[in-house]
């Protein structure tokens, strides 16, 4: 072949060489179609020609004989047909698109077409995600799709997000899922040291052509013993055939703080303060209280009462949140050509907080190459590389949390003024200002200095060859690698430091991450109505962490921030750990007369993790669907256009659990005495330590009604987390504290329902298009060990009730006579002074139980407007902040007007909010912001997206040599709707000193040549 | 071409069978080493011998609790706020009220130190290239540690010898002596007898002075030599009211180098030196040890700066010196031993007011932990001081009936302590029945004051405990005396029985 072909081409040298004017060219390729397979039969021929012209062969091969300055039509049943210049090729091979558009999936290894799909596999285009202002995928994905529960742990830009695909399953061991982008399976440990730092914020999610989520066992199951909690698979946008295409994207805009809680003035916490000493004094029955004198010590004020009602107040907020910028530029180059296609990009994108010193840098640079070498060889390569820089506010990490504005600026009392006349920072060290809390929080932001940098390298390369016809081995070597160095400086003129004269911590880290896989793909028809499908292959991946840390304090002037001049070094450190997994795989899939398709998936897994006696697992899922509206009752069906039922089983493992903890060990870290290291045991050997088992059964049903206008899918799952790893309580005695045990039982049950709807689609070009998903989700935990019902030391964790189930005493409102916080008792009565041991109960839930979004867009002739609501219900929380704004002068800081005007004041008041009272402790009772007083539903509805754009025209952009431009404004955040009465319901944890969500406004271009 | 299949498949196959072994998957650890290996050889069991020495420094231990909470526990002390019954920082209040639950925290971290004693036991045998003087020293070292964490536990979780209060007697404390490494090796051991534990601490302390005939010179007082084996011996023997034995190892104690009482014009610099020249056994601190200014016994017991006038703060002093309720340690630091007068006891020299700004200037702070390793809140601990050891000779010559012997041991500790007119004194007198007895623990209390045996040693003499901030006093009886076991012990451990009252 090879032969035949160069003396083809000497021989073409000579013609055109030596016979100008003769300009015959002989053409050979082959046509493929997406997945790779061949085409036999297909047409080559030339243009305004068709006598010149030739079926392509069983290989879907062809060689033709054409003029010079020739176009090829390449044309077969159920594709696209296609146009191609030849140039001054000979050899031109090309892929046909399917002209029935299937919608191509990416699934484990390899993709598959969307009718063929068995499993739960979720989809979303990275156009939907196209623009946003965020600084990763995962938050971009929020709402998006049934299932999936997204939630930013803050408002940081570039902050971590929790993502749970169906439920959380697991205590003690991660619940994250998997991410792989373009095959390499990433680490999203998130290494921030002064800040949250999403290491998936390294892909800039303008590169992402599209993100599927393996919610269930059957889809997931082909990576074992990793892929209990879901997978979810990026591909990023590559070259097309076809002349260069030219994008550049643009946008700016800016960052608002969404709200600023109502607080009190100066004269209105004099009231309520005042209130509280005199009750507290009342009660506590001694000698008469001078509760002016008191109050006026307490704040420092030697003046008359006339000149207190003059006190000014000062809104610590205002200057706490701020107005931030976003820019972002990006510009890609894509195409292919010959043998080769590319997509070359790089951007740009900077984004502030909403309060102080908070921001987000990033820089990116993407190349995806592919290049045919032979007609059987494909050789790709994908490189991303990022860097990204986050100032951090200062006490996120450590620090003294009340020394940070975005927990104290609401509670400062507000007689303290922010400057002095002279411009300077009130109150800053060796002076400080009035009340508890008593740091100028502002002076904090102006002095401190935290920040993390975070690089990064995700790459891949790999090589196909179709040993034969339907046959093709493929291997794949990727990497992540990544840096992360993080510094924190606390000035010598705050308080945190100024005893010290200043504190800095710096960490430097790495992590590198590899993997290869190695797979082999069968496909084959026979006699027309039986396809099978066959993947095999086998995988490996290791991951090496490792860092260095140091602490130096008293630095001779706020000049000097770097470890060398610090007088005082105190500590410095370092870490190494790594583990390693190894797998092989199979999935058949046989697929009959394209109605039913029967999947079963194998891997046999092993992880370094685990105890000698159980690194190595199996795997195993079926999956089956029945295409009823392939059948002939159904065939043609304008009303009932698409009807699947998907059913499926099957395991998957989770070994997110410590590097070394199933392995005795003799550890060093801090073990020093008399000036000399000293080791001692760390761990226990605990060889029969395994992972958790995740089984899901899925039934599902896809639909299509009136000719596709409505479509959907509902899915229906029931998720056993078996094997369940607990820390088992071990007698000290034994040297031990405790061993991980694979004990226990968590189930998530739900249904999750996706619906896409045609609205309107008029004649005259208008469109209105809604999509909306929904997911109902119920966490049980329904096995603990030892027949035990509540979980020993975590009072949340009980069976029969979800995970995460809020257990405290219950608060139940104000005696109306005396203004005093009433509980309830174990057996239901009204009491002042309950006791946790005794009375504590389930007051709430900290999960959503039903989260989705909704979409709705109308377009009409190059103008599009959408709007995406996203809601989360269901879901309660402390309010930690709300703790100390409930408080109402019992102790030194201000409080909450809401709360403010509802107290109880009067005999005879019906109110929620107890008298004011110094200390909140009452005689005999208990602390008036304990129990559940402060819990609140965390539920909200929010317009997170909208969008106004305008595309023009085609047509009126030849004339400017313009393949496309795009103008659009948006909003981010727009309106919520909450209950919560803290700054914003969506954060993880407690809401202390979180830096909350913020507002966005956006306007952008984007053109293209 | 099939050829070519067939042969690409038989390499893929093997490949991947090639990962089916779990050598494949080893991982070794580089900041921890294998448990099964760590122990096999001479430096291996010297780092783990000094790992040991390490956990003494838990702020559970000596770092902080196992003095202060003693302390807090006894009637030394005192907070600040609510008449002596609170204090600064809100640490150390509930001892000080004898609130239910609010004791000692020793437990666990004795346990984890026992642990790793009887790991480094079992090892050292199976080393085989050890010299018998390397090998004898860590034994030794290991069998002293374990002695004094078994008598730590003794005498905080159940009664002392000969004062048993037997309507809550639960027995003494559980006996393990093997190794854990592996989840196999885990038992759920009962409270072994009280006699039973102090016959394991015997063994222990027996073994040990006979292995120290024949080893290399220890270097003390950071670790334990034969002067520290036979000070606690002697300390154990008293509390079990083994006056014979108490006598015999405080004598052997003092031969076996432990270093002289220092005289009393040297007193005050005693407590200013990074190393306390009269420790037999001391932990020493180094910078990265600092235990910080929450729970470091500079910060529990002073308010000051070394150094500093006191509008300058340092710590918190939470508990400072009794001069308030019941039997007043102040008055006792200014009461002259009988049949004296004009005599300044050099202890009251570190006596300073406390800082301004902690509401503490108008209290009595005890300066013996004062950031003497150069940094505030760093001090090397000491466990064992030669007075001491000549006071429990003391007490045990008055129990034998050798009086004169313990007046002579008296008057080295008194000689040593007061002054007149600035002068070191040589004091004759000679004290009998209970006022040479009340004069050897009254000179116990104010000799060892704040360094966390007032407690221990009102207990093992049944005595009642006077409480701060008009609580009531704290019957010998009560339940209280002893500390609880935590919980989670008990849950994990059905075969653990809670000390009555819990």
């Amino acid at each position: 072949m090879r032969k035949t072909l160069l003396l083809g081409f000497t021989l073409l040298l000579l013609i055109t060489s030596q016979v100008f004017a003769q300009t015959e060219v002989t053409i050979s390729g082959k046509v493929s179609d997406r997945k790779g397979n061949p085409i036999p039969g297909a047409s080559v021929y030339v243009k305004g020609n068709t006598s010149i012209g030739i079926a392509t062969d069983a290989d879907g091969n062809y060689s033709l004989k054409v003029p010079a300055g020739s176009t090829l039509v390449v044309t077969a049943l159920d594709y696209i047909t296609q146009e191609i210049v030849v140039g001054n090729r000979t050899f031109i091979s090309t892929t046909l698109e399917d002209d029935k558009i299937e919608d191509i999936i990416v699934t484990g290894y390899r993709t598959e077409t969307k009718r063929e799909i068995t499993g739960a596999i979720t989809q979303i285009k990275g156009d939907v995600i196209q623009n946003l202002p965020m600084q990763s995928f995962d938050r971009a994905i929020q709402g998006r799709m049934a299932g999936v529960l997204v939630q930013g742990n803050s408002g940081i830009p570039g902050a971590p997000i929790t993502v749970r695909i169906r439920g959380t399953g697991s205590l003690l061991a991660g619940n994250d899922p998997l991410f792989i982008v373009d095959g390499v399976q990433l680490n999203n440990r998130n290494d921030g040291f002064s800040t949250g730092a999403n290491p998936l914020a390294f892909l800039n999610p303008n590169d992402i052509e599209s993100i599927e989520v393996l919610q269930d066992a059957a889809a997931a199951s082909i990576y074992g013993s990793q892929a209990a909690n879901g997978v979810i698979l990026i591909t990023t946008k590559r070259g097309k055939a076809g002349k260069a295409k030219i994008n550049f994207n643009y946008y700016r805009g800016f960052v608002e703080p969404i709200a600023q809680l109502p607080i009190l003035s100066s004269q209105q916490y004099r009231v309520v303060r005042m209130e509280a000493l005199a009750n507290q004094a009342a009660a506590s029955g001694g000698a008469p209280l001078n509760v002016l004198g008191t109050y006026m010590s307490e704040i420092r004020f030697n003046g008359t009462i006339d000149q207190l009602d003059l006190q000014p107040s000062f809104n610590w907020q205002n200057e706490n949140f701020q107005y931030g910028n976003i820019d972002n530029y990006e510009a890609s180059v894509s195409g292919g050509a010959d043998r080769l296609d590319y997509y070359v990009s790089g951007s740009f994108n900077r984004q502030d907080g909403n309060t102080r010193n908070v921001d987000f840098q990033r820089g990116t640079f993407k190349a995806n190459i592919g290049y045919q070498a032979t007609n059987r060889f494909r050789l790709e390569t994908n490189l991303n590389l990022s860097t990204f820089v986050q100032n951090a506010p200062f006490t996120q990490a450590v620090g003294n949390f009340l020394g940070d504005g975005n927990f104290s600026s609401p509670l400062i009392l507000p007689m303290n003024p922010i400057y002095l006349s002279d411009g300077s920072f009130n109150g800053v060290p060796p002076n400080n200002i009035i009340g508890l809390l008593n740091q100028n929080v502002i002076a904090n932001y102006a002095f401190n200095k935290a920040n993390d940098v975070t690089s990064q390298a995700v790459a891949n390369i790999t090589g196909s060859y179709e040993i034969a016809k339907g046959l093709t081995f493929r291997s794949f070597f990727g990497i992540d690698f990544r840096t992360n160095n993080g510094r924190q400086y606390r000035d010598p003129r705050t308080q945190d430091a100024f005893n010290r004269q200043g504190l800095l911590q710096e960490t430097s880290e790495r992590n590198v991450n590899w993997l290869t896989t190695q797979t082999l793909n069968y496909t084959k028809t026979f006699s027309q109505k039986h396809t099978i499908n066959a993947l095999f292959g086998a995988e490996f991946r290791q991951e090496v962490y490792q860092g260095i840390n140091l602490g130096v304090d008293f630095f001779p002037t706020p000049d000097f921030t770097y470890a060398d001049a610090g007088a005082n070094p105190l500590f410095t450190g370092g870490f190494w750990t790594s583990f390693k997994r190894a797998g092989t795989f199979a999935n058949v899939k046989y697929d009959f007369d394209r109605k039913y398709i029967l999947s079963a998936t194998m891997r046999y897994d092993g992880s370094s993790r685990f105890g000698v006696n159980n690194r190595w697992g199996v795997f195993p899922s079926i999956s089956g669907a029945w295409l009823i509206s392939e059948e002939n009752f159904l065939k043609g069906n304008n009303l009932l256009s698409e009807l699947k039922l998907r059913a499926s089983w099957g395991q998957t493992g989770n070994d997110q659990i410590g590097n070394f903890v199933a392995r005795g060990l003799f550890g060093a870290g801090g073990i020093a005495y008399a000036g000399q290291g000293g080791i001692r045991p760390t761990v226990l050997n605990n060889p029969d330590l395994s992972w958790e088992i995740n089984e899901t059964s899925n039934l599902a049903l896809d639909f299509g009604l009136f000719k596709n206008r409505i479509q959907g899918s509902v899915d229906a799952f029931i998720r056993t987390t078996k094997d369940l790893l607990l820390n088992r309580p071990l007698p000290i005695t034994s040297g031990f504290g405790a061993i991980t045990q694979n004990v226990g039982e968590v189930q998530n049950r739900g249904i999750g329902f996706n619906l896409r709807t045609i609205n309107v689609d008029s004649k005259d070009g208008f469109r209105w298009t809604t999509d909306f998903n929904i997911t109902f989700i119920r966490n049980e935990v329904t096995r603990l060990f030892d027949d035990l019902k509540v979980l020993p030391g975590n009072t949340g964790v009980r069976v029969g009730h979800p995970i995460g189930t809020i257990f405290t005493t219950e608060y139940i409102g104000v005696n109306p006579a005396s203004g005093r916080p009433m509980f309830r008792d174990r057996n239901g009565n009204i009491i002042y002074a309950p006791i946790f041991a005794n009375d504590a109960r389930v007051v709430g839930d900290g999960f959503a139980e039903w989260y989705g979004g909704f979409t709705n867009t109308f377009s009409y002739k190059g103008f599009e407007l959408a709007g995406f609501f996203q809601y989360e219900f269901g879901r309660d929380a402390f309010n930690s902040l709300g703790s100390f704004m409930f408080e109402n002068g019992g102790r030194p800081f201000n409080s909450d007007l809401r709360i403010f005007e509802d107290r109880w004041q009067v005999p005879g008041q019906m109110t929620y909010v107890p008298r004011p009272f110094n200390g909140n402790t009452e005689p005999g009772g208990a602390a008036n912001v304990g129990g559940s007083r402060t819990l609140g539903d965390a539920s909200y509805i929010r317009l997170k997206q909208l969008t106004l754009a305008y595309t023009f025209q085609p047509n009126a952009l030849e004339r400017i040599k313009m393949t496309n431009v795009r103008v659009y404004v948006q909003a981010i955040n727009l309106l919520t709707f909450t209950k919560w009465q803290g700054f914003d319901p969506e954060f993880v944890g407690g809401n202390n000193n979180v830096v909350p969500q913020s507002r966005q406004y956006t306007v952008g271009i984007q053109f293209g040549f | 071409m099939k050829k070519r299949v067939l042969n690409i498949l038989l390499a893929f196959f093997a490949i991947s069978s090639f990962y089916s072994c779990n050598n494949l998957l080893d991982v070794k650890p580089r900041t921890a080493v294998d448990a099964a290996t760590a122990l096999t050889n001479e430096v291996g069991l010297r780092a783990a011998l000094r790992g040991a020495y390490d956990r003494l420094q838990s702020t559970d231990l000596y770092g902080s609790s196992q003095i202060a909470f003693a302390e807090a526990l006894s009637d030394n002390g005192r907070g600040r706020l609510a008449n002596g019954a609170s204090t600064n920082s809100g640490r150390l209040s509930a001892q000080l009220q004898s609130i239910i639950g609010a004791h000692m925290v020793g437990w666990s971290q004795y346990y984890l130190l026992i642990n790793q004693l009887n790991l480094i036991l079992e090892a050292t045998p199976k080393v085989t290239d050890l010299s018998p003087a390397v090998r004898n020293s860590i034994e030794a070292q290991a069998l002293f540690l374990r002695a004094l964490a078994y008598h730590d536990l003794v005498k905080t979780y159940a009664y002392d010898p000969g004062v048993e209060v037997a309507a809550n007697d639960r027995g003494g404390v559980p006996l393990v002596l093997t190794g854990v490494l592996d989840a196999a090796q885990v038992t759920f051991p009962a409270r072994a007898p009280v006699q039973e534990v102090y016959d394991q601490i015997y063994k222990d302390l027996d073994e040990a002075t006979a292995k120290l005939a024949n080893a290399e010179t220890i270097p003390a007082p950071a670790f334990a030599n034969a002067a520290a084996v036979n000070a606690l011996y002697s300390r154990v023997a008293l509390y079990r009211r083994d006056y014979t034995t108490a006598l015999a190892k405080g004598n052997a104690a003092l031969l076996a180098g432990a270093p002289p009482i220092v005289a009393s014009t040297s007193y005050t610099a005693s407590w200013r030196q990074q190393v306390h020249p009269e420790s037999i056994f001391e932990l020493p601190f180094t910078t990265p040890e600092n235990i910080g200014v929450n729970v470091s016994l500079q910060s529990y017991f002073t308010s000051t700066v070394a150094g500093q006038p006191n509008t300058v703060t340092g710590g918190f002093g939470d508990l400072v010196i009794n001069d308030i309720y019941g039997n007043q340690l102040f008055t006792a630091f200014n009461t002259n031993p009988p049949g004296f007068s004009g005599l300044v006891d050099q202890r009251s020299t570190l006596i300073a007011p406390g800082a301004v700004f902690r509401g503490n200037s108008v209290l009595r702070e005890l300066t013996k932990f004062y950031g003497k390793n150069g940094q505030i809140n760093l001090d090397n601990i000491p466990l064992i001081r030669t007075p001491e050891v000549i006071l429990n000779i003391a007490e045990a010559q008055y129990y034998l009936g050798d009086e004169a012997g313990a007046n002579t041991n008296l008057k080295r500790i008194l000689d040593a302590r007061y002054t007149l007119g600035g002068s070191a004194v040589s004091l004759t007198f000679n004290y009998t029945g209970l006022a040479l007895l009340n004069e050897i623990l009254r000179q116990r209390r104010l000799e060892l004051a704040f360094e966390g045996h007032r407690f221990y040693d009102l207990k093992r003499n049944g005595e009642n405990i006077p409480r701060p901030g008009g609580l009531p006093v704290l019957q010998y009886t009560d339940i209280r005396i002893l500390a609880p076991i935590p919980q989670g012990d008990l849950d994990a451990n059905p075969n653990l029985v809670q000390n009555a009252g819990y």
